[in-house]
């Protein structure tokens, strides 16, 4: 069990398929890191199938023997396909990305150094308004004390950071309004890589962050 | 009506023999339900139409990826339904979520499955259970399903606090879990 679950109401939104994508990556990578929030979810999605099951049979009315017609002169051209492998967890370089992240990463994608003080692959998740990064911090260094105006979500894949909430270790979440000034700082030993899912653009709240903020508002850091 | 054990047959037989017969009985059962789920959520008729075939030839597709130990089949045609419902509403946006890993939530590398809480027939201890949600916790529950709200925007159509909203959910959550584990004990 993490010690900082996303909260339920996020995996019902996840289970009933609601998120947008970057949320839904984040809480994705969350579930697949945290068997106890796997079974939530699985919970949910036998709740699901009773709300299904308790749909009425008639949905189609008249139409259903033409809709099986139509539908079974398709299956010639698909094959029942044979018992999937599991899931494939590792990428190369990246050996700590759970296996919902995978097919995000693309060869040649490769950290960039932030400002002097982390490293950040930025994912493009076309069609979503957040801002989704992964972000690298080596040990004892800290993301700049900065602030958003939207929902802010976090996820550990790898090492732990500590901020004012508390520790957080591998598979921890944290979702929150961004408008709290935060400043994590990675905990000893390696490196501390976390998804961060930001809905509106950050606000950096140090001494630099009046020069640096416009930088940060059009994208280019 | 199919029992749940009476659907995993047919899925299984598709998975073994290509059973168009046994598909033939899942469509009949489940696209309509599938249909109006969607329907409910607001879609048009066309589209809920052709989602609801689409699930059932990710049904065909998929039946040996189908896993009795591990969920029921109306949990398992439900997350598939779920997924082409966002593939095909939110056509033009590239799913984050593949169906196939999505899917694998049910069919994990760890061999745990008599832990499962999908195995057997689970989901009519669920049916059940929602009877038994107050109706305040039902319309939350239901909007989250049917109409492809978030909490967030659940709170804001029925003017509720979102704090209200999360605890009615927490509150239904904690029925569910409850009545689950007893089953499992």
């Amino acid at each position: 069990m993490s010690r900082h679950p996303a909260p339920e109401e996020l995996l019902l939104d996840y289970a009933a398929g609601s998120l947008p994508a970057g949320p839904e990556l984040a809480v994705a990578l969350h579930v697949a890191l945290d068997p106890e929030a796997q079974q939530t979810v699985e919970r949910l999605g036998a709740l699901g199938g009773a709300l299904l099951e308790r749909e009425p049979a008639t949905g189609m009315g008249a139409g259903l023997d033409a809709a099986l017609e139509r539908t079974l002169a398709r299956l010639d051209d698909v094959p029942v396909e044979p018992k999937p492998a599991p899931p494939r967890r590792r990428h190369p370089g990246f050996d700590w990305a759970p296996a919902p992240l995978v097919p995000h990463l693309r060869p040649g994608m490769d950290w960039r150094r932030v400002m002097g003080k982390f490293d950040e692959i930025r994912l493009d998740l076309p069609g979503d308004f957040h801002r989704v990064s992964l972000l690298r911090l080596e040990s004892g260094r800290g993301l700049p004390e900065h602030k958003h105006s939207g929902y802010e979500y976090t996820v550990v894949l790898q090492g732990g950071y500590t901020d004012e909430t508390g520790n957080y270790g591998v598979g921890d979440f944290a979702v929150g309004p961004g408008s709290v000034r935060h400043e994590p700082i990675a905990d000893p030993g390696e490196p501390c890589i976390a998804m961060i899912v930001v809905e509106k653009p950050i606000v950096l709240t140090g001494p630099w962050g009046r020069w640096l903020n416009p930088l940060v508002s059009r994208g280019l850091i | 009506m199919l029992s749940a054990d009476e659907a995993a047959d047919l899925i299984e037989a598709i998975a073994t023999r290509q059973d168009r017969a046994a598909f033939a009985r899942l469509f009949n059962h489940f696209a309509p339900r599938v249909k109006a789920f969607i329907v409910r959520g607001g879609a048009d008729a066309e589209a809920a139409q052709e989602v609801a075939q689409e699930a059932l030839i990710m049904v065909w597709r998929k039946a040996a990826s189908f896993d009795r130990t591990r969920a029921s089949a109306t949990t398992w045609l439900y997350t598939i339904a779920r997924n082409k419902r966002i593939d095909l509403l939110r056509r033009n946006n590239r799913p984050a979520i593949d169906t196939e890993d999505w899917l694998a939530v049910f069919a994990p590398e760890e061999e745990d499955a008599d832990k499962s809480v999908l195995a057997g027939q689970t989901y009519t201890r669920v049916k059940e259970l929602l009877s038994g949600l107050s109706p305040d916790q039902l319309v939350v529950i239901e909007k989250a399903f049917f109409e492809d709200k978030t909490h967030t925007v659940i709170a804001e159509e029925l003017k509720l606090p979102l704090g209200t909203v999360k605890s009615r959910i927490r509150l239904a959550l904690g029925r569910l879990r409850d009545a689950l584990e007893r089953d499992e004990s």
